[in-house]
Order: C-alpha cells, then sequence, then structure tokens
C-alpha cells in the first residue's frame, strides 16, 4: 500500500494461539461448555488485541459472565418456546410470527453489545439504529430480492453494509458509507460468471458418467456402490469447485469496495485492496491443514487469515487519532449476541 | 496481593486520560501514603510531569493476562494504564488475577497432552457422549410432556397429511387384539407411556406404520388392505412398540438439539468452509443413526412377536413384499437400512430364538 496509509497489523502468531485455544476447547469440553462463554472473550480479546494501527490497539470488554448469562437466556426462551410448540401445535404460526418481529430487535441488540464491548485507542465503538430500518434491511429486502430472482441480491447487500457501518460510531465520531453499485454488481455477475463457467466445465467433464450414475443411483433397488459415488463425487465437485469460490471472489471483491467507500468523522478513509484469488489460495490451502490435522492446525488456520486481512487494510488519516473522545453509554445486555450466535448470524464489527 | 517490594515503584508505560484516545507516555508511581500507614496509592504520570489520575491502589482493576498483551490497569477515575513490563506487573499482583490460567496457556511439552486429551474428548462427545446426554433428557420427560406431544402430533398429522379412517370396525377389532397381546407379553413399559393403537388412511404413503414417544402407534389403511394377516401385523407392530420402549424418536430430537448445541458454542469460530463440511458429515451421521435404530426395533419386534405366539417370520413377509414392490434409494443415503440388508438380520435374530 502506498506511503501516507496507516496500515493495519496483527502482532499475534499461531504458537502463542495454539497455547490460549487449546485450553479455552479443553477447558469448554471439560466443563460441558459452560466455559465456552469465557473462551469466548479470550478469543476476541486476543484477536482485538493483537490488531494494531499506528501503535494503538483494539480491545473487547465483555466479561464470561455476562455471555454466559445472555446465552441462559437465550437457551431457557428457546426451551420454552419449543414446549409450548410440542404442547400447542396449533400456535405455531403465532409463534413463528412473533419470532420474526422480535428478530430485527436481537440483531440491533447484538450489534449495540458487540460495539459497546470493543474498544480502540481508549474509546469505544457505539451502534444505535431504529426498529424500523431494521425491519425494512433484514425482512422486506430479502423478501423482495427473492422476489426478483436474486437478480437484485447487490442491492440487498449494499443495504445490510450501509445499516451496519452508518450506524456505528466511535466514540463521538460517526462512520459514514456512501458505494455506488457498480463494483457490487461487478462482483455478482463475476461471481455468477464463475458459477456457469467451471459448473459447465464440471459438468462437460464428468457431465456424462454422473448423469447414468444417478440414473443407476435412484432407478434400481440395489446399486451398484461405485455409480452412487461417483453421483456425490460430481455434486460435491461442482459444490467446491463453482459454488465455494464464486462465494469468496463476491466477498473479496465488495470487501474491497466496502472499505473504499467508508469514512470515519475526522476525515479518516479505509483502504483494502485484497485479491479474490490469495483469498481462495489461504481459505483451500487453511481447509486442507485443518481437515488433515484433525483439526488442531485451526489456530494456525485463523492467525494466517487474519494476518493477510490485518496486511491488506489500511486508513489514510484525515487528522489526529487523539482527537476522538468516548461517551458513557448505557448498560448493555448479551442476549442480542447470544442469540446470533446461536443463530450464526454475523453481526461483527466492520473494522 | 501482599507481596513485598520496595517503594516507591515506578512501572514504564503508556496512558489514556478518562473518556480520551490520547496516547501518552506514561509512568506509574506506586507510593506508602499517607506516610507510615500500609495504604498504598497509585498515581499515573506522564513524561511531561502532569498527573492523569491517581487512586488507592486496592481500587484498581487489572485486565488479566494474556498472550504477550501489554497489561492494562484502570483506575475509577477512568485513567488507563499499559505496560509492556509484564514482570513489574507479576510482582505488583503476585499469583492472583488469572495468572495460573496464563501460565497454563504456554506453550510447553504437556500441551501436546492437552490436545491430545481435546481431540479425544471431542470425539468422545460426539460419538456418545451426547446419546447419554439424549437418554438422560428422555429420561427426565415427565409423562405430562409425553402425552402432550403425542397428542400434538397426532392434531398437526391429522391437519396436514391424515385423513380418518375407512376401515370397518372388524377389522380394527382385529388389529386391536394383536396389539393388545403383544402388550401383555411386554416385560417393562418406560415410565409415563400410555400406550394406543390408531387407524388413518395416509394418502400417498402407502403401507405405513408410525410410532409416537408417548405410546400412540398409527396405523396405515393401505397397510390393513395389503396385509390380512396376523403374523404381518404382530412383526410390525412389534416393531413400533420397539420404538416407543427403547425412546428412538424421543432420543433422536434431543440428539439433533444437542448436537445443534455443541457444534454452535463449543467449536465457535471455525470459518466458512469448515462450518459446511461438519454440517454435511452431521446429516449423514445422523442417517447411520436412524439406522441403527430400525435394526434395534426390528430385533425387538421379532421377539415379542415370537413370545406372544405369532410366527417371528411376519416382518420377513412385509419387507421381501416392500423390496419386489418398491425402488429405494441406496442403504447410506436413507435413515432406513435397505430391505435386503433387513430381511437378512432379522432371519439372524429368529434363528438366535430358535436356540
Amino acid at each position: 500500500m502506498s506511503a501516507n496509509i496507516s496500515e493495519f497489523e496483527f502482532r499475534g502468531n499461531a504458537k502463542e494461539w495454539f497455547g490460549i485455544w487449546i485450553v479455552n476447547l479443553l477447558l469448554s469440553i471439560l466443563t460441558l461448555g459452560i466455559y465456552s462463554a469465557w473462551a469466548k472473550v479470550r478469543r476476541h480479546k486476543y484477536f482485538y488485541n493483537n490488531t494494531y494501527v499506528e501503535g494503538r490497539n483494539f480491545d473487547y470488554h465483555a466479561t464470561g459472565g455476562q455471555i454466559f448469562v445472555g446465552r441462559l437466556i437465550v437457551f431457557g426462551a428457546f426451551v420454552i418456546y419449543n414446549l409450548i410448540l410440542t404442547m400447542v401445535p396449533m400456535l405455531a404460526p403465532v409463534l413463528l410470527l412473533a419470532l420474526v418481529l422480535i428478530l430485527p430487535w436481537l440483531i440491533i441488540r447484538a450489534m449495540m453489545f458487540n460495539a459497546r464491548m470493543t474498544s480502540f485507542s481508549n474509546v469505544r465503538f457505539g451502534f444505535s439504529a431504529g426498529y424500523g430500518k431494521a425491519f425494512l434491511v433484514y425482512l422486506i429486502y430479502p423478501i423482495l430480492t427473492a422476489l426478483t430472482a436474486y437478480l437484485t441480491f447487490p442491492l440487498l447487500d449494499r443495504a445490510v453494509k450501509r445499516f451496519s457501518i452508518d450506524n456505528h460510531r466511535l466514540g463521538t465520531a460517526a462512520f459514514h458509507f456512501e458505494a455506488p453499485l457498480g463494483p457490487f454488481y461487478k462482483a455478482f455477475f463475476a461471481a455468477l460468471a464463475w458459477v456457469v463457467i467451471v459448473g459447465a466445465a464440471v459438468f462437460a467433464l464428468m457431465g456424462a458418467t454422473v448423469m447414468t450414475s444417478f440414473q443407476d443411483s435412484f432407478a434400481s433397488p440395489n446399486p451398484d456402490p461405485s455409480a452412487v459415488l461417483l453421483f456425490m463425487a460430481g455434486f460435491y465437485g461442482i459444490f467446491f469447485l463453482a459454488f465455494l469460490p464464486a462465494v469468496l471472489l463476491y466477498h473479496a471483491m465488495t470487501r474491497n469496495a466496502v472499505y473504499n467507500n467508508t469514512v470515519l468523522e475526522g476525515g479518516h478513509q479505509f483502504r483494502s485492496d485484497i485479491s479474490a484469488g490469495a483469498l481462495l489460495w489461504l481459505a483451500v490451502t487453511n481447509l486442507v491443514a485443518v481437515v488433515c490435522s484433525l483439526g488442531l492446525l485451526l489456530p494456525w488456520a485463523q492467525v494466517r487469515m487474519v494476518r493477510y486481512l490485518t496486511a491488506h487494510t489500511g486508513v489514510v488519516l484525515g487528522s489526529s487519532l487523539d482527537s476522538f473522545v468516548d461517551v458513557q453509554g448505557r448498560r448493555t445486555s448479551a442476549v442480542g449476541d447470544a442469540y446470533t450466535d446461536f443463530e450464526g448470524i454475523d453481526v461483527g464489527l466492520p473494522v | 496481593m501482599g507481596t513485598n517490594f520496595p517503594l516507591p515503584l515506578k512501572i514504564e508505560g503508556r496512558a489514556y486520560a478518562r473518556l480520551s484516545s490520547r496516547l501518552q507516555q506514561a509512568d506509574l508511581l506506586l507510593h506508602r501514603e499517607p506516610q507510615g500507614t500500609a495504604l498504598r496509592q497509585v498515581e499515573i504520570v506522564t513524561r511531561d510531569g502532569e498527573t492523569l489520575g491517581s487512586s488507592a491502589w486496592a481500587e484498581v482493576t487489572l485486565d488479566p493476562p494474556l498472550g504477550r498483551q501489554p497489561r492494562r490497569l484502570r483506575l475509577p477515575d477512568g485513567t488507563m494504564f499499559e505496560t509492556d513490563d509484564h514482570d513489574a506487573v507479576l510482582t505488583l499482583t503476585g499469583g492472583s488475577g488469572g495468572a495460573w490460567l496464563h501460565a497454563l496457556e504456554q506453550v510447553r511439552p504437556r500441551l501436546a497432552a492437552f490436545a491430545a486429551i481435546a481431540v479425544l474428548s471431542a470425539f468422545l462427545v460426539w460419538k456418545y457422549g451426547l446419546d447419554v446426554l439424549a437418554s438422560a433428557a428422555a429420561a427426565m420427560t415427565p409423562p405430562v410432556v409425553l402425552q402432550q406431544m403425542d397428542r400434538g402430533t397426532i392434531e398437526a398429522l391429522d391437519f396436514a397429511l391424515m385423513e380418518p379412517s375407512e376401515l370397518g370396525a372388524e377389522e380394527k377389532e382385529r388389529a386391536r387384539k394383536v396389539f393388545q397381546t403383544l402388550l401383555d407379553h411386554l416385560q417393562d413399559t418406560p415410565n409415563g407411556v400410555t400406550f394406543q393403537l390408531l387407524f388413518r388412511e395416509m394418502p400417498g404413503m402407502g403401507p405405513n406404520a408410525v410410532a409416537l414417544p408417548g405410546g400412540t402407534v398409527m396405523v396405515s389403511d393401505a397397510f390393513m388392505d395389503r396385509f390380512p394377516g396376523e403374523d404381518v401385523l404382530a412383526g410390525v407392530l412389534g416393531h413400533e412398540i420397539g420404538h416407543v420402549v427403547e425412546q428412538h424418536g424421543l432420543r433422536q430430537v434431543y440428539r439433533s438439539l444437542g448436537l445443534y448445541a455443541v457444534v454452535a458454542f463449543v467449536a465457535g469460530d471455525t470459518g466458512p468452509l469448515l462450518e459446511d463440511i461438519l454440517l454435511e458429515g452431521n446429516v449423514l451421521l445422523s442417517l447411520q443413526y436412524g439406522r441403527e435404530q430400525e435394526a434395534l426395533a426390528d430385533a425387538f419386534g421379532v421377539q415379542l412377536a415370537a413370545r406372544a405366539g405369532y410366527a417371528p417370520e411376519g416382518l420377513i413377509t412385509f419387507f421381501e413384499t416392500v423390496q419386489s414392490e418398491m425402488a429405494e434409494p441406496p442403504e447410506w443415503m436413507s435413515s432406513h437400512p435397505n430391505s435386503a440388508v433387513r430381511i437378512q438380520s432379522i432371519e439372524d435374530a429368529i434363528r438366535q430364538l430358535q436356540r
């Protein structure tokens, strides 16, 4: 990156993280999962603390106890929900509607919690958004997108990113995101082209054999096992060669567009120049390493990925990093965070 | 924090004033104050000589050590001080404040043992732990809940999939008699189970029978029409009673809930590609689990039917008919073993009975 950019820097290393990770895992198993709340704090703290810009680092402030209580509440609600559903199945539509309506609120709470628990250079992040906007972005837009056969997916994606970034602050300084649609559609069509071209190539190479094996597999009561295997191989071949790289391609291209169009009050402009090829190479080699090591190389893979991402992220400073001022926020609970953890919804900071 | 060290003590580091992002070079000074008492006072002073904050040492909070990260101290007035001088901080705190956890995490040969234990226990949890948890949860499920589950499921099935039976009273009575004879020869029934036999028209499902966790067994009209013989009926009903007695359905529900929780909370961030693979693997493995349950229920049904005085070959007749009339997916892609495999193991079970 060019000279006037302050680069992000990751100072952690795989050896050190391995020690923390394996103790996290071991204690989580030995305590039947209870320790995993405290393990989450140590994991976040390790990666945040080791991420530096201009000699200042990030920090994570949630406590294991907070996260544990949040999870207990969500787990309790989940059990009650299922009990009601089992005992009075006729209430299912009402309950489902209630859950759908509460979803935007939970997502906002999760983003608030994560922002409040993260700091940079002694100043906490903040997040605030109205329910109506979240309702639009997380419920209405996805339905509209589905109605257009996902051809407007880039629009939805940009709206989600904008919702997250525009509502975040660092102390009193607001983030602002204003990107043209072009780069999102470019990424979308690049991914689509990959799926079509690679999918067609895979199909042309093994299509005929796969189709025969498909018929063999399902038409006869006692199919030839090798035919079934071939069919599965073809199916996963298309999945791994056509779809996963396309997803990463889209991710890499839009990440650059998101960062390069995000400004933090005070004239700080973010920069990202990751490449789709490098990201794909990292993801695939990481996968092979983790699977071949029975998961033990996971810490190494995580550090490797984060190191690449931070090395290709930076910020052009518009003023001094000394001038941020924190605001004293109200207390936040970890309920939303626990819920999004459970559902695997990503509400991390755009950092 | 009772370690003895000479006072006043100075630690070099960096500091931030309350609510400010301004990073300043600063020192932490520890005094004995007021003179002559055992109370210790801490003061954060910048290199320009400005005092950013001060408080009693007892009121300072310290983040637990993590890797080689700078140690952070927070004063009640909001001043934050950080230092890379780990030894000095350790002198102040002694062994308290998470030091043992930090020591555990250091890369030493014993971590290899930790890794081995972690891999082994992760495997054990996956293979056996979930079953133990599911069985315990199934055993602790109150009878009311079991009955409610049955009632709820019947309502839902009637609403969505099934029609009232069109069988004659005579046919129903014949099936009920077989069902009751089987129940009379049952050795022990799990707590809270109440058996009942229901008849339904199940469009598109052919000759079929279903068991619910609370003891409800449902038989399709097509089954009664296709298999009038009592031996086949006894074999199939025995099989379904086996599912209830062994609490298969209930355990399956708890097992999938448990797996979900384990993957979500213990494994944590695995990255997108790996997550996909873990989930795919789980689906294939839960199918395997379903096949084991079917085989167990087959053996149970054969034994029960034989004990109640029916010919144990009834179940074989059923599967032979199914095999000749319907195409099946290959065994490892389906939750039920294929009929040829099942007939084989039922024949084995019958041979065991005759011995």
